[in-house]
């Protein structure tokens, strides 16, 4: 299974992950596009993104998110009703909506941000588990 | 005497949230406990003594079908 | 497939801030296929949803207009927030017609699919008139713009065959199966005046159909004396901007709140997302309101063999998304899979039973005298399937059992069935022969109004006895809340428009525990405020669970926390944010109270309508017979004493159940004159021309009713 992970103790709060993430998805600089958040807690950066957990592949009120073959849960933007169920009930609060767009959003460990990020501060971890 | 949604009950000495509950036959879980028109949190009822004369609330939120 | 007999294009109409603004007229009987428009008069006085199906209905029919008569019409419509997929409880459709039970008009509200997919593919609302001679399959594509009516004989009845095989052949794959949504009822509903319809959506999960139902008043009754044998939409391409709101964004923002509160707090609440409406069982057992055969008593010690924990540990399948429309969270519309049947056509078989609700562990267990999980989830299965309303079914059923336990009607009587309380095989060889159309199962399916007749007029029954007993006002049998200790609830029950279904109001515990309606004035401000309130999910096309069935965790710290004001909020907020229009929390209550006074001077129109129409059942309204009386002794004694300076210790057993009822029904006089001038009516019932006017509703069409009754 594929996930991203960051290091706090690296990262000096650039934002060039987010930029990275929501041109190459959305084709804009927007930080409410990315699906990586860095957020500054007294000058230390954690970041929120998906941890690839799952509990939304269940609760799916359109029976719309799967694990692919690299065990990354991702959304089938046909089958997806725009419900923003999985929003609401994510735990780390990493499942991302913006009103113009009709499907939510989420990290799939693509590894953009990794070569985006100066200081190596990402890292796409492949782990032997293939989640649910 | 204490009231009890109004209501007449009886005291007696070291009564309190928990025993009340207990005793009224309230084991519904989605209740809001008010003594005195303060609110009472869970964790407290059965710290929470209860005076002679006191007045007290106990809504159940059930809602029907 | 049978011949197709008419089929027409049309263009689906585009969705306009939550209206297509067209709707939909079939008559069966000469194949006429009409649009209509819908106009700014009926989404002004109506909104949708039951306000347009009331108004459709009353176009349609006459005062002299029976359930079978031709121009007796279904009508359904999901109303403007009807398919949004945001919040939780988006998709319910409201069906009207006259009622089989009744004789006025019923309203019944169904999950499910089928509304949103019958508004996305163009229609506002579907009126369907006249009769065939055979049946008829009725389907709708929504993204081909096509309808289309073909002979329907040789499809099954029942509907978890008939709803299988339809959405198996109008999809054209496995994945294509959501698409798709049925209407149908089953093979009792030919048989009985309690015949409901099934509405389903397909469970990819479990590659199932699923079924919610438009349960009460005979529905289905009138779709098979109709000769319909189902109604199927199809549409594809379901997203959250269908509806064309005027502002997404706060559908969006009031969306995602919701569903974090649904995550962080259910669990700790009702359980919804496990158990469904049942996990109050235990609870009303445990306060004296769990209603035990046929409501004379509260609760039973074996109430625990079918508690919430058995259904979830041993029957419900956990964890899978149960929503009845797509972004529920609530996902509360729970299944047994896997379930093996033991009794009928289809013993031996495995199949997946809806439920069970709140209503049938109440309805087939407790008030049956059953306390077995597996007896209860069969009978509700093959209520499901044979198309017989669960609420009337029981009702009707445990009056039947008090007959027979009292020896009222005997072994006879019933073709040798065994009806006596707790007997489950008895009942589901009643279901077995409602579907069959034979024996005693066909003067079960009367409903009780009638059977009081027949058991007086033909068995030799006591009248007065069975009037006490039998559980039904206006002709429809009550849902399954033993209220006879709560003055509100009883005006809750016997002051609604259709009988005593329960989604008027539902006030038990606010007024017998909380204590928090004491006074006349309180219930009176009570059953206007909930009825008007909950009148509106049905112009809307809202579920009312989520509105109460969990609340925010600030909710204790409101001036009102039975009105969940925020939740409140919520609606008026996503109304808005759909229509463009600007209701605020007044309005809100405004315009259900439009609709509700027209269906009130429907049923005058009808021949009902008046304060005599709203008569209770004495069971209803206290202990009706002895061993009531004996059973909660101490209580009856004390309220003697109390509240009428009688002693108790002076008086026979007799004298205290008459001075107890004397009491008690002259209390529910005083509340109905209480309740009647709060909702601006006469002290007959009627509504009077100045409040019609006041709410905007002084329509030529309602003031010609009404001034005949002044």
């Amino acid at each position: 299974m594929k996930i991203l992970t960051h290091k706090q103790e690296i990262c000096t709060g650039c934002r060039e992950c987010e930029v990275a993430c929501s041109q190459a998805f959305f084709r804009t600089d927007d930080r409410l596009k990315s699906s990586i958040r860095i957020n500054n807690n007294f000058n230390t950066f954690h970041a929120i993104m998906c941890t690839q957990c799952g509990e939304c592949i269940n609760m799916c009120t359109a029976h719309a998110i799967y694990r692919d073959k690299n065990g990354v849960v991702r959304i089938d933007r046909k089958l997806c009703v725009g419900c923003l169920g999985c929003v609401g009930f994510c735990s780390e609060l990493s499942m991302f909506y913006s009103d113009d767009l009709l499907v939510p959003f989420k990290c799939v460990a693509c590894g953009i941000c990794v070569k985006a990020c100066p200081e190596d501060a990402l890292e796409i971890l492949v782990s032997q588990s293939k989640g649910d | 005497m204490i009231s009890v949604n109004t209501r007449e009950q009886p005291w007696r000495e070291g009564l309190n949230v928990q025993s009340l509950l207990d005793k009224m036959g309230y084991v519904f879980r989605h209740i809001i406990v008010r003594v005195n028109g303060e609110y009472v949190p869970e964790e407290a009822y059965a710290a929470r003594l209860i005076a002679d004369g006191d007045d007290v609330q106990v809504l159940h939120l059930i809602a029907g079908g | 497939m049978g011949k197709i007999l008419k089929q027409i294009r049309y263009t689906p109409a585009k969705i306009e801030r939550g209206y297509s603004n067209k709707s939909l007229y079939i008559n069966v009987g000469d194949l006429r296929i009409e649009e209509k428009e819908v106009t700014e008069f009926m989404k002004e006085k109506f909104v949708g949803g039951k306000g347009f199906d009331l108004w459709y209905l009353w176009n349609a029919v006459t005062p002299e207009t029976r359930w079978d008569s031709p121009e007796n019409e279904i009508v359904m419509s999901v109303g403007p927030l009807g398919g949004i997929t945001q919040y939780s409880g988006t998709g319910k459709t409201l069906v009207c017609a006259i009622s089989p039970l009744t004789g006025i008009p019923i309203d019944s509200n169904a999950g499910g699919y089928f509304g949103p997919l019958l508004k996305f593919a163009g229609w506002d609302a579907l009126e369907l008139q006249g009769k065939a001679e055979k049946d008829l399959i009725i389907f709708i594509d929504g993204n081909e713009g096509l309808i289309s009516i073909e002979e329907g004989e040789e499809y099954p009845e029942d509907t978890h065959l008939l709803a299988e095989e339809l959405t198996a052949r109008f999809a054209g794959s496995e994945e294509d199966k959501v698409h798709v949504s049925v209407v149908s009822s089953g093979s009792a509903a030919k048989h009985v005046l309690m015949g409901m319809l099934n509405f389903t959506f397909y469970d990819p999960r479990r590659k199932t159909v699923r079924v919610k139902q438009a349960a009460r008043g005979g529905l289905g009754t009138i779709l098979r004396d109709k000769h319909i044998k189902a109604l199927v939409v199809k549409f594809k391409g379901i997203k959250p901007n269908l509806n064309n709101p005027a502002d997404i964004s706060a559908i969006n923002r009031i969306g995602v709140k919701y569903h974090k509160e649904m995550h962080d707090l259910d669990e700790k609440q009702n359980g919804m997302r496990k158990i469904g409406t049942a996990n109050t069982i235990l609870v009303m057992n445990k306060y004296d309101l769990l209603p035990t055969r046929n409501f004379q008593t509260g609760g039973d010690p074996e109430a625990v063999k079918i508690s919430p924990e058995v259904f979830i540990t041993q029957y419900l399948t956990q964890g899978l998304h149960d929503g009845c429309w797509y972004g529920c969270t609530m996902s509360c519309a729970k299944a047994a899979d896997h379930f093996k049947l033991l009794t009928g056509p289809y013993a031996g078989q495995c199949v997946t039973v809806d439920g069970p609700e709140y209503e049938c562990v109440a309805g087939l267990g407790s008030n049956l005298g059953i306390f077995d999980p597996q007896a209860i989830l069969e009978q509700n299965f093959y209520c499901d399937t044979y198309g017989i309303d669960l609420i009337s079914y029981a009702t009707t059923v445990a009056f039947i059992m008090e007959c027979y336990e009292r020896e009222q009607i005997g072994p006879e009587h019933t073709g040798g069935l065994d009806l006596r309380f707790g007997n489950a095989s008895a009942s589901l060889e009643l279901m077995h022969q409602m579907s069959r159309g034979e024996g005693f199962g066909l003067l079960a399916g009367l409903g009780i109004r009638r059977l009081k007749k027949v058991f007086a007029e033909r068995f030799g029954a006591d009248p007065k006895l069975l009037e006490d007993i039998g559980m039904e006002n206006k002709g429809l049998e009550y849902s399954e809340y033993l209220h006879k200790e709560s003055l509100a609830q009883q005006g809750g029950f016997a002051l609604t428009n259709k009988g005593p279904q329960h989604d008027e109001a539902w006030l038990i515990f606010m007024d017998m525990v909380n204590n928090q309606i004491p006074s006349f004035e309180d219930k009176a401000y009570a059953l206007f405020y909930y009825p008007m309130f909950r009148t509106w999910f049905g112009l809307c096309g809202l579920c009312k669970l989520p509105w109460n069935d969990i609340v925010p965790a600030d909710n204790y710290k409101t001036d009102t926390p039975a009105k969940v004001p925020e939740h409140v909020q919520n609606y008026v907020d996503i109304f808005n944010a759909v229509t463009g229009k600007k209701i605020d929390k007044d309005e809100l209550i405004r315009q259900s109270e439009r609709v509700y006074n027209f269906q009130r001077v429907f049923n005058l129109r009808m021949g009902s309508g008046l304060r005599q129409h709203d008569k209770a059942p004495y069971r209803s309204l206290g202990p009706a017979t002895a061993e009531e009386y004996l059973s909660r002794q101490e209580r009856y004694d004390k309220q003697l004493r109390e509240l009428q300076g009688l002693d108790p210790s002076a008086m026979s057993l007799a004298e205290k159940i008459a001075a107890t009822r004397a009491w008690r029904e002259n209390q529910f006089e005083l509340l109905i004159d209480a309740v009647y001038k709060r909702r601006g009516w006469t002290n007959n019932g009627v509504p009077k021309p100045d409040h019609l006017k006041a709410i905007g509703m002084d329509l030529p069409m309602l003031l010609e009713v009404v001034e005949k009754h002044l």
